[in-house]
């Protein structure tokens, strides 16, 4: 039916989503494909910026569904995310239709006639044109498989949670003017949380969960490699085992994947052809985005000696790698 | 294979990992998906079928290999086949020094026997670890069992053997190898037994009958509960945090008497003919805002990481949460909480305020409070105390707390003593007591539900 039903290993899923540009390690790729397998909603949990929604992107591209997304927010309800009745269009409509009604009802004999005349007419202003469809519904009735992305669902209350369980367990929704809306093609949900608050036990159990975590050294690499190929290899690689001592510092916030590759491309900009002090001074705001953060870690580089950023394989470094 | 799944289950279980019976059918079916022979899709397939909270991913990276990895422990190599006749006779004559335990072990690492299943399961029982089911004590039980078996004396007597070898006349090259040899076969013994231990107790684990019932725990007094007990009372605290705000939203939501809200009226007299009929309100925001002061003194110690995950639990259910503690003086706690998980932050804050021999002071606490923090405090807050009210005969200062009474919806004081100590020595507990609109005692947890539950009213 979709092509995603050809994925018949996790590699091939692995390779699909590399295409993407998106490097998925092996739990990644597993896990991707057996939520695929099983028909269920994959939970990804994990630090800002190591790539939840980008993995929820490239499984859309993949795929090659299209991807509907619903953010999440404090206050988020059912008519934010699932329908609403486009009320000002009915009342356009109606307006504009008063002639045609006047007509229609004229040639009623009696009340009664009228009465049946109209609520024949009823359907015209229930109808699936002054729907208006938000992302579940949309998602839901898309006559092309989707892939529905539920970012930072940590951020929704807790009642927007019991609704959403009710949707991903049935695929359906029942709007009381239209009768229960049924999925053509199942979705592939993909929900994303930054674990700001305990999710529900229900929602848990629904779902299949994957913990992204920053990437090794290597793995960022790669990543950094692919998507800023313009940065020479060494300089990448010091730039990553910079960023990935950042990290094991206790910062306020520790810079994420997508920070990595904005430097990167700022390295490139400014046509770095080393990390000289100079050059981390004007830049190292773009890793870190507290003004203690920067402090900190500025102290921390003058510290030690800057000839640690020659070798490519120092051991003082080794001792971080994840 | 399912059995060894479902004993793996019970494993996590018992570890307090929240397995439902429907996430056990998923792992199977994934399971069935992606096969057991790829073991790393099979440890992915149990891992994101079963465990859905990045804290329990170390429990599961521990027992996995016990349940699932081949038993074969490391190979030991057998010396005697390596030995020249010659040799093998100065050995035999150099292992008759000993006495016969210590022989029949030294003679067992030269032929590089493993120790069979019959043989583990005695050492097991000799050391009692029938009876262990918590991981933690794993190192320990494969301690115990080397010492049955007496390593460190068949250390010492390999040291001396291998000295009779070179006195006798081995060539002291050969002794160092057939040193070096006898030690990794006795380090793969060490690893079978450690294995065995893990194996074991991951076992009983899975056997341990289910824990003691809540309704017990919650009726006993927070001074006598295990660190067992309060992790397991803490997941219900956070539960009943749940419950509680859900029932306020409840509560809110039938209380609805704000604006009248145009579009939902509209919305919903759509089908009267844009008539009236039905009217719509917009839902009053008032959530509840809560300011809680936290005694964290001595007296207050057995009880205070408890109360302060209640607060961590309530910060986490209704983000207008305000948390103060103090012994001598007032901290603002809120801030801890954020981005650490109940444990990390509870120590956390204790560490921050380690008892002392510093003096309980709520007056000047409150006096903290009136001067730093008074805004938090508005008509729609609930004020808390949680505390004993033992002042150490400092200056009550109850202006302050009628002050804060005043501009606040309600005062509640939650005492965890016996009301038959009230007034009692240097409490001053009947003092504060008047210008409360209640105070509870909460000995229990069962107590503290109840209180919780009326205050959120």
């Amino acid at each position: 039916m979709s092509v995603l039903d050809d994925f018949s290993t996790a590699d091939e899923v692995k390779v699909a989503l590399g295409k993407q540009k998106y490097i998925a390690n092996d739990e990644i790729a597993t896990i991707t494909y057996l939520s695929q397998k099983l028909g269920k909603p994959l939970l990804t949990e994990g630090p800002a910026g190591v790539g939840k929604t980008e993995l929820a992107k490239a499984i859309s591209g993949a795929t090659d569904r299209e991807l509907i997304r619903l953010q999440c927010y404090e206050g988020l309800d059912e008519t934010k995310a699932l329908y609403e009745w486009e009320y000002a269009k009915q009342l356009l409509y109606t307006q504009l239709l008063r002639d045609k009604l006047q007509e229609t009802l004229s040639e009623a004999s009696n009340l009664a006639e009228a009465a049946d005349r109209l609520a024949s007419e009823e359907d015209v202003f229930f109808s699936m044109r002054f729907l208006l469809q938000r992302p579940l519904l949309k998602a839901i009735l898309s006559d092309r498989p989707t892939v529905l992305l539920i970012d930072e669902i940590d951020r929704a209350d807790a009642e927007f949670e019991a609704f959403l369980l009710e949707v991903l367990s049935d695929f359906q929704v029942s709007v009381p003017e239209l009768g229960t809306l049924a999925a053509i093609h199942r979705p592939m949900v993909v929900l994303t949380s930054n674990n700001t608050r305990e999710l529900s036990e229900a929602l848990k159990r629904r779902c299949l969960y994957l913990f992204i975590n920053y990437p090794s050294v290597e793995q960022e690499m790669a990543v950094v490699r692919l998507k800023v190929p313009d940065l020479s290899a060494k300089l990448a690689r010091q730039a990553v085992e910079l960023v990935h001592t950042l990290r094991n510092m206790d910062l306020r916030k520790s810079p994420s994947i997508s920070e990595t590759l904005d430097w990167a491309k700022a390295l490139v900009t400014l046509n770095a052809k080393k990390l000289d002090p100079e050059t981390l001074e004007t830049t190292l705001s773009i890793l870190l985005k507290h003004e203690s953060d920067l402090q900190r870690a500025k102290r921390w580089l003058q510290q030690p000696p800057r000839s640690r950023f020659d070798d490519d394989e120092d051991p003082r470094l080794r001792g971080w790698r994840n | 294979m399912e059995e060894r799944i479902i004993k793996f289950i019970s494993a996590l279980r018992s570890s307090g990992v929240r397995i439902s019976l429907a996430e056990s059918a998923d792992a199977m079916n994934a399971v069935d998906h992606m096969g057991v022979q790829d073991r790393e899709g099979f440890r992915l397939s149990l891992r994101s079928t079963l465990v859905k909270d990045a804290a329990n991913l170390p429990i599961f990276e521990e027992l996995f290999p016990l349940f699932f990895d081949s038993n074969q422990p490391p190979p030991l190599m057998n010396l005697s086949e390596d030995l020249t006749p010659e040799e093998a006779k100065m050995l035999a004559a150099a292992l008759r020094q000993f006495k016969d335990q210590l022989q029949q072990m030294l003679e067992r690492l030269m032929q590089g026997d493993q120790l069979n299943q019959q043989e583990l399961d005695q050492l097991g029982k000799l050391v009692g670890l029938d009876q262990v089911d918590d991981m933690r004590y794993r190192d320990w039980m494969a301690r115990r069992m080397e010492q049955a078996l007496r390593f460190r004396e068949v250390k010492e007597a390999l040291r001396e053997l291998m000295e009779l070898l070179a006195e006798i006349g081995m060539n002291r090259q050969r002794v160092e190898q057939l040193r070096q040899m006898l030690q990794a076969n006795q380090q793969s013994l060490e690893a079978q037994i450690h294995q065995f231990a893990g194996q074991k107790i991951a076992e009983n684990m899975s056997e341990r009958p289910p824990d003691e019932s809540l309704d017990s725990l919650l009726n006993r007094p927070f001074n006598a509960l295990s660190d067992k007990d309060l992790d397991r009372l803490r997941k219900e605290v956070s539960r009943l945090a749940a419950v509680l705000r859900t029932r306020v939203a409840l509560r809110q939501k039938r209380a609805k008497s704000g604006q009248l809200d145009a579009k939902a009226t509209i919305r919903a007299n759509l089908k009267h003919g844009n008539v009236p009929i039905e009217i719509k309100h917009k839902d009053r925001t008032l959530k509840p805002k809560l300011v809680v002061i936290c005694d964290v003194s001595t007296s207050m110690r057995p009880c205070s990481e408890f109360m302060i995950s209640l607060l961590y639990a309530m910060q986490d259910q209704i983000s207008k949460t305000h948390a103060f503690a103090f012994i001598d003086h007032l901290e603002y706690i809120s801030p801890d909480f954020a981005g650490r998980d109940v444990r990390q932050a509870v120590s956390h804050v204790l560490e921050r305020m380690p008892p002392g021999h510093y003096n309980t002071d709520l007056g000047y606490s409150l006096q903290n409070f009136t001067r730093q923090y008074l805004d938090t405090v508005d008509r729609r807050s609930t004020f808390i105390i949680l505390g004993d009210g033992r002042n150490n005969y400092n200056d009550p200062r109850l202006n302050l707390l009628r002050d804060i009474s005043r501009r606040s919806n309600r005062t509640i004081w939650l005492n965890p003593e016996n009301p038959a100590l009230w007034g009692t020595g240097d409490s001053d507990i009947l003092k504060y007591a008047p210008l409360c609109d209640a105070v509870v005692q909460v000995g229990t947890l069962a107590e503290l539900t109840a209180a919780v539950d009326k205050l959120l009213a």
